[in-house]
């Protein structure tokens, strides 16, 4: 990725969160809590990149949620989220529809998410809307109980 | 003479803060226990309404002030140019973020803004009725590499001077005079396994003043090591240091500087390991400088790395120390 930024003073993704989420009476899927790599909170628009794997298997981008400040967004959509902001100290949850959702266990996440830091070009870049990536990607064994 | 107040930015805090050990109130409680009355705020980071001030956070920051005696003084803004998408941010939406950031920082009480260099010079000018209105200064943080003689700053001198408002200026943060390889970067880069014969030729390029493209190539075919090599890219780039500190420079922006960042990021024996701090603040003491110098710790993870073996209250304890016994020396002269 060459030079990037990962700032990681706490786990990103959260021990202990992962678990199923239900919908009327039904298991509509799994969640898990993500903080960001970094020192500072982002508008949800610099995300460049987010996507899931569930031991080893990769989520389609349309099963996914990513949900923040009582808001439940569709990947596509985040990058239109300029005045919605990420609070360094408050964790997003991300859930992804599986009806029945997981067995309990350990589990492989997997986490691919990639922001631009839009205070900091790409040093000696001239071009225009190049800016150091905020690395916030993870991979964990968690325990669903 | 100058008018010195010190004071600590709650950046400081950012280990204990993100790993949830400190909470703001927690922050504020430390700067009154640490001895300061005034605090600076990165906006981004602790202000849970960003990008607004809400009054329900407002009625927090009162309520901590009473408690404890102790201030915000100074906002710290982040110009977010890339913020959208698909595109950088035109002049006149981050003049309106800025705009938005003076409103912040007049809600709270800060008199000072750090702003970044992606406000142009002419975008600082164009603020400078607002920093009037609210009384609010706004400076132009600068940081490692720039340093207040690099071509990026005269060019914003030019621009404040010929605007002959006093309410734009400079944020200079100490870290930008530096003298010495970081203690990470030195160190932290032997104990991970760097080559200590690599590592000091990393060290002797930059002094002697190779290019980055050059010392990168010679540093190369030498078959450096992965943790010398990013030592060497930090040594050219946000933690870079100069054979000679840029005082000269210094005191040419003075007029406009009415805050600094006081970045370390450990003080051992009484010194800094990087920043030659007694020439640095003789400097600021016998100009006409009037406001703070907030402390800026910046080795959240040198504890984590076994550099150091205390937290961030002990490192800003030590860096204040330091100042104290500094700026005392200078009055008895």
């Amino acid at each position: 990725m060459g030079l990037q930024m990962r700032i990681v003073l706490r786990d990103i993704l959260r021990k202990k969160s992962l678990k199923n989420y239900y919908l009327r009476g039904q298991v509509e899927g799994f969640q898990f809590e993500v903080f960001l790599a970094n020192y500072r909170g982002h508008f949800l628009s610099t995300m460049e990149q987010l996507a899931v794997s569930i031991d080893d298997q990769p989520v389609p981008k349309k099963d996914i949620l990513f949900c923040l400040n009582g808001k439940e967004f569709i990947v596509d959509d985040l990058k239109n989220q300029s005045n919605e902001f990420w609070n360094i100290a408050v964790p997003a949850t991300i859930k992804v529809r599986k009806p029945g959702g997981l067995e309990k266990g350990t589990h492989k996440v997997g986490l691919t998410l990639v922001l631009r830091n839009p205070y900091l070009p790409k040093p000696g870049s001239s071009e225009p809307h190049s800016y150091i990536p905020i690395n916030s990607s993870d991979e964990q064994f968690l325990e669903l109980g | 003479m100058a008018d010195i107040k010190l004071g600590i930015t709650l950046y400081s805090f950012t280990y204990e803060y993100l790993t949830g050990q400190y909470s703001l109130e927690d922050c504020v409680r430390k700067c009154a226990e640490l001895g300061v009355d005034g605090y600076e705020i990165v906006a981004t980071q602790m202000v849970p309404s960003y990008p607004y001030v809400s009054d329900e956070f407002l009625a927090k920051v009162l309520e901590f002030e009473y408690k404890y005696g102790v201030r915000p003084v100074s906002y710290g803004a982040n110009t977010d140019r890339g913020k959208l998408f698909e595109r950088d941010l035109n002049d006149s939406e981050l003049v309106n973020d800025t705009i938005r950031d003076i409103q912040n920082a007049h809600k709270l009480g800060c008199k000072v803004i750090r702003a970044q260099y992606l406000l142009s010079p002419e975008n600082l000018v164009a603020i400078a009725p607002y920093a009037e209105e609210y009384d609010v200064k706004v400076g132009i943080e600068i940081h490692n590499p720039e340093t207040p003689s690099t071509p990026v700053m005269e060019r914003y001198l030019e621009a404040i001077e010929k605007s002959g408002s006093k309410h734009i200026g400079f944020v200079p943060d100490l870290g930008c005079f530096a003298t010495k390889p970081n203690i990470k970067n030195y160190e932290g880069a032997l104990k991970k396994g760097a080559n200590q014969e690599m590592l000091d030729y990393a060290v002797n390029l930059k002094r002697q003043g190779v290019s980055r493209g050059e010392a990168e190539q010679l540093l190369k075919d030498a078959g450096a090591d992965p943790f010398v090599m990013s030592a060497f890219y930090d040594m050219y780039g946000y933690l870079t240091f100069h054979n000679e500190p840029d005082l000269e420079g210094l005191k040419r922006i003075m007029p406009y500087v009415f805050h600094f960042h006081g970045k370390f990021h450990c003080v051992r024996d009484g010194e800094e390991t990087a920043i030659p701090y007694p020439e640095v603040l003789a400097a600021i003491y016998d100009s006409d400088f009037s406001g703070y110098i907030v402390s800026e710790y910046e080795g959240h993870s040198l504890r984590a790395d076994g550099l150091i073996d205390y937290g961030a209250v002990e490192a800003v304890r030590r860096h204040l120390e330091m100042e104290n016994r500094i700026l005392a020396e200078l009055e008895k002269k």
